[in-house]
């Protein structure tokens, strides 16, 4: 790694083999199955905090339970209501500064006491995706994972591999797809337990994916 | 498994929540003694029946919840976010 001048953000689920992409050491592999688990950890990571009920929910266009594909200004950005009075903001890998500022800027007008934080590199995000996620993720968690109760677009938290954990469901061109966010510190663990759960359906590790645009794999 | 209806998450397994006791009062801490702030920390009703109890979602909305529980049949019969409660009695 001497040619790399610029500083190497890791993520905390170790990749092999390993390959760099937009300053992050990512995974090399591609997946030829259908259903993959990917480490989505590079990707920017704001929370937001505001009263639950407050003209910062207003603002921010959605509230807790649900996710919104929007565009702040700092490119495609998905907006997870992922808690009463707690935004999740993702964005692609190293836009965290200008959403930062975007999100300040969306709320300044609002008069409440909100928050804005940069916690890229303090969580673990990773993507469940295919035909098979429903069924891995339903071996870790509790939650009822029917469309009836648990939509696309559904945001919510929950213990998963007893990880306290947001779960979003994002799916991708109309294929089953979970982003799974924890702390940085529970990430290899999480990423651990699903691939363990996992393994009985044939889930591949994948490369990194991104947000791609409108909920389109990259 | 034992549930608890969250107001904002649905009903969930109580491994999630942590019980944080009876809800009451507080005594004035610049006017209360010694006995009586000793009996709000480690003194309980332990009733059979009925208690307003608090509870906090960690796992889930990390939401502080007052919770009137059954404590024979565990019947839940209502469960509100503490900052309402606290709200209503502002009023
Ligand atoms: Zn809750």
């Amino acid at each position: 790694m001497s040619d790399t001048a610029a500083p190497l953000a890791r993520s905390p689920i170790a990749p092999s083999p390993a390959t760099v992409l937009d300053g992050w050491e990512v995974s090399a592999r591609a997946a030829t199955g259908a259903s993959t688990l990917s480490d989505e950890t590079p990707l920017a990571k704001v929370l937001v905090r505001a009263p639950f009920d407050g003209a910062g929910r207003e603002a921010l266009g959605v509230g807790f339970g649900r996710t919104l594909r929007t565009d702040l200004g700092s490119g495609a950005v998905l907006l997870v209501g992922s808690a009463p009075g707690e935004w999740l903001a993702l964005g692609a890998p190293g836009t965290a500064p200008a959403l930062r500022t975007a999100l300040e800027e969306r709320l300044a007008g609002t008069g409440e006491l909100t928050s804005v934080l940069d916690l890229t590199h303090g969580r673990a995000l990773v993507r469940l995706q295919g035909p098979a996620a429903t069924a891995v993720l339903a071996g870790v968690c509790a939650i009822d994972l029917a469309d009836t109760v648990t939509p696309d677009g559904t945001a919510l938290r929950t213990s998963v591999a007893a990880v306290v954990t947001d779960v979003v469901r994002d799916d991708v061109a109309g294929v089953r797809s979970y982003l799974l966010h924890c702390e940085r510190s529970s990430g290899q663990y999480l990423w651990d337990a699903l691939l363990d759960a996992g393994s009985r359906s044939a889930v591949e590790v994948t490369g990194f994916r991104g947000l791609g645009s409108g909920g389109t794999a990259r | 498994m034992m549930l608890l209806p969250c107001p904002w998450c649905g009903p969930r397994n109580a491994g999630e929540f942590k019980y944080a006791g009876e809800g009451g009062a507080r005594p004035d801490p610049a006017t209360t003694t010694p006995e009586e702030w000793r009996r709000y920390l480690y003194f309980h009703a332990n009733t059979r029946g009925w208690v307003t109890e608090s509870w906090y979602h960690g796992a889930g909305c990390r939401r502080w919840l007052v919770v009137e529980r059954h404590t024979l049949t565990h019947e839940v019969r209502e469960v509100r976010d503490a900052v309402q409660v606290a709200r209503e009695g502002a009023r």
